[in-house]
């Protein structure tokens, strides 16, 4: 087991105080939370999974830690057991977990509810569920106080919360005292999360995933937040997430968690430089930031990882490594220090990445680029705009309109990826739900190879739909739980009348082959998959009429980086053989930037800027490009201290009442009179094909971006 | 918040609107026509055509409703075939007797079902869940009239506490002097409601619980009984509210049970007697407040659901 013998000893904490953290380092041997060798196992009726098994992480006061790990390596659950907050049916079977020198695995109920909320403050993920709907805000935050605070009195509190909220960056705090969680937008509450945490004014923070549910714009703000009120309070930080990114740019050091075990943990910056165990060292490559360039095949790591029922032999990523040998699959590896960086920088691998290698490099050696050969123009929208009317009030009266899309021309050509990228609410599905044929648009046209959609007759609309797929995000929604996956790939075939059974059924064990999944799975249902195969289901069945164009609406989002690799991967390839044309959306610019051909930015119903990829990121030409850029957190330490990003601020404002003019001149640096007054014309300042809806376009290029 | 009620309430309007020709329509379904059903079927065709002009029920239909529907609205429900008074007189001296009825039996039912309920979600799966799980299936299944013998035969007979009659004054105000004959009705209607309401009750506590902001409330190190109180407690009553105004007209039917049972003058004796007699205009009006409540049932749901749930009160 991977018991730290020596995380007492002065070498290992000195060196993990390092780095820009504020308050007062502690007392070497006296870190401000320990965990020592912590097990967790969560049974429920039929089996038990050992969540954690043996985990050990030291963190000093004022210091910042990230942990990091895909879906089910155990990050939640350690962030959980701290305060006892353990789903039902999970418990601490083992190992200590001292808090300011008390052990709170073993502490009574009344001696973790004086530490919750009061020296230890927690934020979760969701914003809108993790607060109670019918209070008002201002109760919620002034609630801990009246808890913890003996003799503070109702007025007091109040007082303190309003206070808190003005911190926290609540733009009028006194009114919105009154206010409800749902009133708030989501960044607002995720903020309004925060000031209850830290409103006793904690000595740690856990944060669990608190951006993953927000906008990147948002996300920045709110990590920006956290960052100075780590500062100005002093305190400590635990941050868990999934997003390397985030884990780059907010800790000092950093825990990569894999199946309940701690694979490797170094300061961030050294992490990132020379990831050391095999595991670290595939999930960065998986990242699509990190592939060598467009066009290329990115790392996947093949497999699942383990399920937790019974704990496995040897190291637990054995079964997934290219460099496992037969010693690595019997005996299970502990942490020992790096030879060369010390004792900050821990692994558990027998195989660690040799010192000196740029660790992409030599996983596997990438296949050549798929060329792709822009054909003639498929889909070419003409002023597409969608209106939703806004009902309220007596007898449903229409109060309003929400101008989703508010016209936007754009075209795509056969065998390319188009990738439509901008922030929730800009209008980006609903314009995918268009050209599917799902919506109809208000005004404006659709044009596929040629035809004007709206003059189909019905018949010929139906006959039309199997030229034109979609792909969805969660595929667990869009499969009838109650269908076998034979049934749900022939589903189409059937509806369009296409073949004999055999035939349909010849063509589904193809596609099955095609996405890279077993022929036997057409008698299994949906939820029996995991999210990854759910999603080559969801690929297979939106090929199954070979259809001309697939609009694929986040397609990767919910998914792991290993998956998501995997899956892209997939895509690209099947692009290839079958010369599909994508219409690719999502918030993701990593995932654009490595897919897409074409690139075409939204913001708030109005397409912005569109022109090949390489061009839009390295040189974008719209404000708001350039501020999406700035403001995504690149998995590198190195980009984040460059200091030369001007990343957004400000909300998106409300699509039922967009602003006059330009719709981003509320938020943009360069706004003038005139864009408020006059709808930005389109010009092509960079060579055609490169198009921005801008009174002031960038002029000066930029150097090559970070993304 | 004025704007939703507003709504709400011409929205009531238009449903109780449709109940008027709902009645209209039923009382022209009568076997006969309501002059056979008067008239008997000893009534010859000449006294049968009198009657019907003497009604006006020899006139259009539309016409006949304009005229059924003035009447309404003055109060004018007709007159009583067997009790010689107009029905209007006879139910607006009933109704109060069969509100006050609901009313207490309800308030009693939900000051024992929601901490019952609370109770029962907190202890789920443990003993003391299953035994009062069991008890409320129990009581959900036995019927009201046999509920009400039960308690007759324990607390007026072997132990002679309470009477067995309901007491029989003429205003609300004497009813409550003779409280304790209104013991045995309250309780036995009231232990019907509790055991439906205490389940409803515990799954909403039970969805609850599982709710994040349950586990935020915990973060901030408040104790369960705390959270149960100050957090849970209300989003759970959101459902039970919904139950209360759905529930509202059955009430009233289950009051018709206990309020022939007890000897009780209420609305619903005077329906049991009425429905004996053939006593059709009594028939039609009491229908007519049932359905009344129903609506008004809804909108107090609706009125609950703003009071307890903001999001709701802003979305009107």
């Amino acid at each position: 087991m991977d018991d730290r013998e020596d995380t007492g000893g002065p070498g290992g904490t000195a060196d993990m105080t390092e780095g820009p953290s504020s308050g007062p380092p502690a007392p070497a041997g006296e870190p401000l939370l320990r965990i020592d060798d912590l097990r967790v196992d969560i049974t429920s009726r039929e089996r038990t999974v050992h969540a954690l098994d043996g985990i050990s992480l030291d963190l000093a006061a004022g210091e910042a830690l990230g942990v990091v790990g895909e879906s089910g390596c155990g990050k939640t659950m350690t962030a959980l057991s701290v305060l006892g907050l353990l789903p039902p049916g999970g418990a601490v079977t083992g190992g200590r977990i001292l808090f300011d020198g008390r052990d709170l695995a073993a502490a009574s109920a009344p001696a973790l509810q004086e530490v919750r909320g009061n020296t230890v403050g927690m934020v979760f993920q969701d914003p809108l569920t993790s607060l109670n709907p019918t209070m008002t805000i201002g109760a919620q935050v002034a609630e801990p106080l009246l808890l913890h605070r003996e003799g503070i009195g109702r007025k007091e509190a109040r007082a303190r919360a309003e206070e808190m909220l003005r911190l926290v960056g609540m733009p009028q705090p006194s009114e919105r005292m009154k206010a409800y969680p749902h009133q708030l937008s989501g960044g607002m509450r995720q903020r309004v999360a925060i000031a209850m945490a830290l409103v006793c004014e904690p000595k740690l923070l856990i944060a669990d995933e608190p951006t993953t549910a927000l906008d990147v714009t948002t996300q920045h703000q709110i990590l920006e937040l956290i960052d100075s009120l780590r500062e100005t309070l002093g305190m400590a930080l635990i941050l868990v997430t999934h997003d390397l990114g985030v884990i780059a740019n907010r800790v000092d050091r950093v825990a990569v968690m894999y199946a309940g075990k701690v694979a490797e943990q170094s300061d961030v910056r050294g992490l990132f430089a020379r990831p050391r165990h095999r595991y670290t060292e595939a999930l960065f490559a998986a990242l699509p930031e990190r592939a060598a360039e467009r066009g290329t095949e990115l790392h996947t790591i093949a497999g699942l990882p383990p399920s937790l029922t019974v704990r496995p032999t040897g190291c637990r990523f054995a079964p997934r490594c290219l460099f496992a040998t037969d010693a690595c699959r019997e005996r299970e590896p502990e942490l020992i220090d790096d030879e060369d960086a010390g004792a900050g920088h821990r692994f558990a691998c027998f195989h660690p990445v040799p010192y000196g290698d740029a660790p992409e490099e030599q996983v596997v050696t990438p296949p050549p680029a798929t060329a792709t050969e822009p054909g003639e123009v498929l889909l070419e929208l003409d002023a597409l705009v969608k209106e939703f009317p806004l009902t309220g009030g007596p007898f449903a009266r229409r109060r309003g309109t929400v101008s989703a899309v508010g016209g936007v021309s754009l075209g795509v050509r056969r065998g390319e990826t188009f990738g439509l990228v901008g922030e929730s609410g800009c209008g980006k599905t609903t314009l995918g739900r268009i050209v599917a044929g799902l919506e109809q648009p208000t005004a404006g046209s659709v044009r596929f190879d040629g035809r004007d959609l709206a003059g189909l007759s019905r018949a010929e609309r139906r006959a039309h739909r199997r030229r034109i797929q979609l792909m969805f995000q969660d595929s667990t929604a869009a499969m009838d739980p109650r269908m076998r996956v034979g049934e749900i790939l022939r589903e189409p075939l059937v509806i369009q009348g296409v073949g004999t059974r055999a035939d349909q059924e010849r063509l589904t064990a193809g596609l099955l082959d095609a996405v890279g999944l077993p022929r036997g799975a057409v008698h299994r249902y949906p939820h029996e998959f995991s999210g990854g195969q759910r999603q080559r289901l969801g690929l297979a069945r939106a090929l199954t009429l070979s259809p001309d164009l697939v609009v694929a609406d986040e397609p990767v989002s919910a998914l792991d980086v290993s998956v998501q690799a995997q899956i892209l991967n997939l895509m690209r390839e099947l692009q290839h053989d079958r010369g599909l044309t994508y219409l690719f959306i999502s918030h993701d610019l990593a995932v654009i930037r490595h897919l897409a051909d074409t690139v075409g930015v939204m913001y708030l119903g109005k397409l912005v800027e569109t022109g090949p990829a390489e061009q839009v990121y390295a040189h974008p030409l719209h404000p708001y490009t350039r501020g999406l850029l700035d403001t995504v957190n690149v998995p590198d330490p190195a980009v984040a201290a460059a200091g030369d990003r001007e990343p957004l601020h400000g909300e998106t404002p409300s699509a039922a009442k967009p602003p006059s003019g330009c719709r981003f001149r509320t938020r943009c640096p360069l706004a003038q009179d005139v864009c408020a007054t006059t709808e930005p014309p389109v010009s092509t300042p960079n060579g055609a094909g490169h198009q921005v809806a801008c009174h002031f376009p960038l002029a000066v290029p930029r150097l090559a971006s970070t993304v | 918040m004025t704007g939703f009620l507003v709504k709400r309430f011409l929205q009531a309007l238009v449903v109780l609107f449709l109940v008027s020709i709902i009645v209209f329509v039923l009382l022209h379904m009568l076997p006969g026509g309501p002059a056979r059903a008067i008239l008997g079927p000893k009534g010859t065709p000449q006294q049968i055509e009198q009657f019907n002009h003497q009604q006006g029920y020899d006139r259009s239909l539309p016409t006949q409703y304009f005229m059924y529907l003035k009447r309404l609205l003055t109060g004018d429900l007709g007159d009583s075939y067997k009790l010689n008074s107009p029905v209007f007189e006879l139910l607006k001296q009933r109704l109060p007797k069969t509100l006050l009825l609901t009313v207490l039996s309800t308030a009693l039912a939900v000051v024992i079902a929601i901490p019952l309920g609370l109770l029962q979600a907190v202890r789920r799966g443990k003993a003391s869940d299953y035994a009062l799980t069991g008890l409320a299936f129990l009581l959900y299944a036995t019927p009201v009239f046999f509920l009400g013998l039960i308690m007759i035969i324990l607390f007026a007979q072997v132990l002679p506490v309470f009477p067995a009659e309901a007491p029989q004054g003429e205003s609300i105000g004497e009813l409550l002097k003779e409280f304790s004959g209104l013991v045995l009705p309250v309780v036995t209607m009231a232990f019907g409601i509790v055991a439906m309401f205490s389940r409803y009750m515990r799954s909403a506590v039970l969805d609850n619980l599982t709710e994040e902001y349950v586990r935020t409330a915990m973060a901030k190190g408040q104790s369960s009984r705390r959270i149960m109180v100050r957090h849970v407690l209300r989003n759970a009553l959101i459902p039970l509210a919904t139950l209360l105004g759905l529930y509202l007209p059955t009430l009233f039917s289950g009051a018709l049970v206990v309020e022939s049972m007890f000897n009780y003058p209420g609305m619903g004796l005077l329906f049991w007697n009425a429905a004996q007699g053939s006593d059709f205009p009594v028939l039609l009006g009491v229908t007519l407040v049932v359905g009344i409540a129903t609506v008004l049932g809804s909108l107090l749901t609706d009125v609950l659901y703003a009071v307890l749930d903001p999001r709701i009160r802003s979305v009107a």
